[in-house]
């Protein structure tokens, strides 16, 4: 910026402190404004409890009582808001020459700063940046002098990646400790809000740029640490470590989609190493997945196997043995005792259980159904 | 003699303070930064980077910056 471009930024900039200024005035104005209204809540609450005891109404002094207690109990917290406002109502407004000083000092600071008169932006370039050995770029601080006035509502400048290197896993981060081009500023937001009011832009814009160069790893939008992500085996998709799974037996780190847990020992195994219970298709660490049918040997997880077999090969056992058992009942009784003596010519013999000798009287014998010997 | 002195540390206020004559920017960081480095901070004197054994003159304007500041998320 030249001379001429130097004094007229340095008016635009005395502009918005004023309007700051008087912000601060109407900021003052409104909390006294809603302490008058509690206070005069209270006047006439007082009132009615003075008429409500005057007829003993004593329902209603409890009710005044109890408005009075609410109003009581926001007092403190409106008149602590008045004497902060109040403390800090009063900032020291620059000259225009001496906001021109503080503009000229900015040039001599910072390589490349520039006036946008169209949105009327202020802006101080860094130099390229990298904390820990991860390169982040050059970083514009934009102060937006016509939100200036609304310090105490929102922020009034950005500060945006010249050179993007954002984390892997979020793009909106391209600084450790600036998400959406907005800085958390931590330690540093009283200082920089004091220089804002009193219009110190040296002093604001380094502070900034202190928080650009400073990394703080407890308390990053994301680590740098995780800044280059983890990419998982499996699909290659991009994750930070907090959601990444590593593998038990082959140990690559996966993602929660090509991760699996084995159904029977509840260990995590990626895709490659997992294999699947042929019965119920659950999944199985390598170790588990060593387990099969003893008949058809098919992969079963514990659940599945039953005395050894799979529920196929179990179900053919049972019913084998049941043919068995009915076979080998048919036999017996083919087997059995000859129904009230010899029988003559080799007849055939009876079918069925032994009958009973004599049950029902004397002489007599169950019959039962079927051939009878001849 | 009376100088300004901006501190940006913490709150980052300004105050008029009084200063022996003859007191460089060196004794003056030491006496008001105790335990700190001169290396973790950017010193200005009205506005200007000055020699450490620079002796401060009446109504000159200290600012005192520090270069490392942590953010938060």
């Amino acid at each position: 910026m030249n001379d001429k471009e130097l004094v007229r930024v340095a008016g635009t900039i005395e502009s918005a402190l004023r309007q700051l200024r008087k912000s601060r005035y109407m900021r003052c104005a409104a909390q006294l404004s809603l302490f008058a209204g509690t206070m005069r809540n209270l006047i006439g609450d007082s009132r009615k409890l003075a008429v409500a005891m005057s007829r003993d109404w004593f329902a209603a002094a409890e009710h005044s009582c109890k408005a009075v207690s609410r109003q009581l109990g926001e007092i403190p917290f409106l008149a602590s808001n008045i004497q902060s406002l109040l403390d800090r109502r009063h900032r020291e407004m620059p000259t225009l020459s001496a906001i021109a000083a503080d503009l000229w000092a900015l040039q001599q600071e910072f390589d490349e700063v520039d006036f946008n008169g169209e949105d009327n932006t202020l802006c101080a370039v860094t130099e390229a940046i990298s904390l820990e050995d991860i390169y982040l770029g050059p970083f514009r601080i934009a102060l937006h002098l016509d939100t200036l006035h609304e310090l105490y509502q929102k922020v009034p400048y950005f500060v945006i990646a010249v050179d993007p290197h954002p984390a892997a896993t979020d793009d909106a981060v391209t600084h450790p400790h600036v998400s959406h081009d907005v800085v958390c500023e931590g330690d540093g937001a009283a200082a920089i809000r004091t220089a804002l009011e009193t219009g110190r832009l040296v002093d604001f814009f380094t502070m900034v740029r202190s928080i650009l160069t400073t990394y703080n790893p407890d308390s990053p939008y994301v680590s740098l640490a995780d800044w280059e992500g983890v990419p998982c085996y499996e699909c290659g998709y991009v994750m930070d470590s907090e959601n990444s799974y590593s593998c038990t037996y082959c140990e690559n780190a996966v993602c929660d989609e090509c991760s699996a847990v084995c159904v029977t020992c509840g260990e995590i195994v990626c895709k490659s190493c997992a294999g699947t219970c042929e019965i119920c298709e659950s999944s199985l660490c390598p170790q588990c997945a060593k387990k099969k049918c003893s008949e058809c040997e098919s992969v079963c997880c514990g659940s599945c196997l039953d005395d050894g077999l799979c529920p196929d090969c179990k179900e053919e056992r049972d019913n084998h043995e049941e043919e068995t058992e009915d076979n080998q009942d048919a036999t017996t009784d083919q087997e059995g005792s000859v129904l009230g003596g010899r029988l003559a010519d080799g007849g055939q013999r009876a079918y069925g259980s032994y009958a009973t000798l004599q049950p029902h009287g004397v002489g007599q014998a169950p019959v039962f159904p079927g051939p009878v010997g001849q | 003699m009376k100088i300004l002195f901006i501190n940006n540390s913490g709150g980052g206020f300004a105050d008029y303070l009084d200063v022996n004559d003859q007191t460089t920017v060196a004794q003056f960081f030491k006496d008001k930064m105790l335990g700190e480095q001169p290396e973790d901070y950017l010193i200005r004197v009205n506005r200007q980077p000055v020699p450490r054994d620079y002796v401060l003159q009446a109504n000159d304007r200290v600012t005192i910056t520090p270069t490392k500041i942590e953010g938060a998320a």
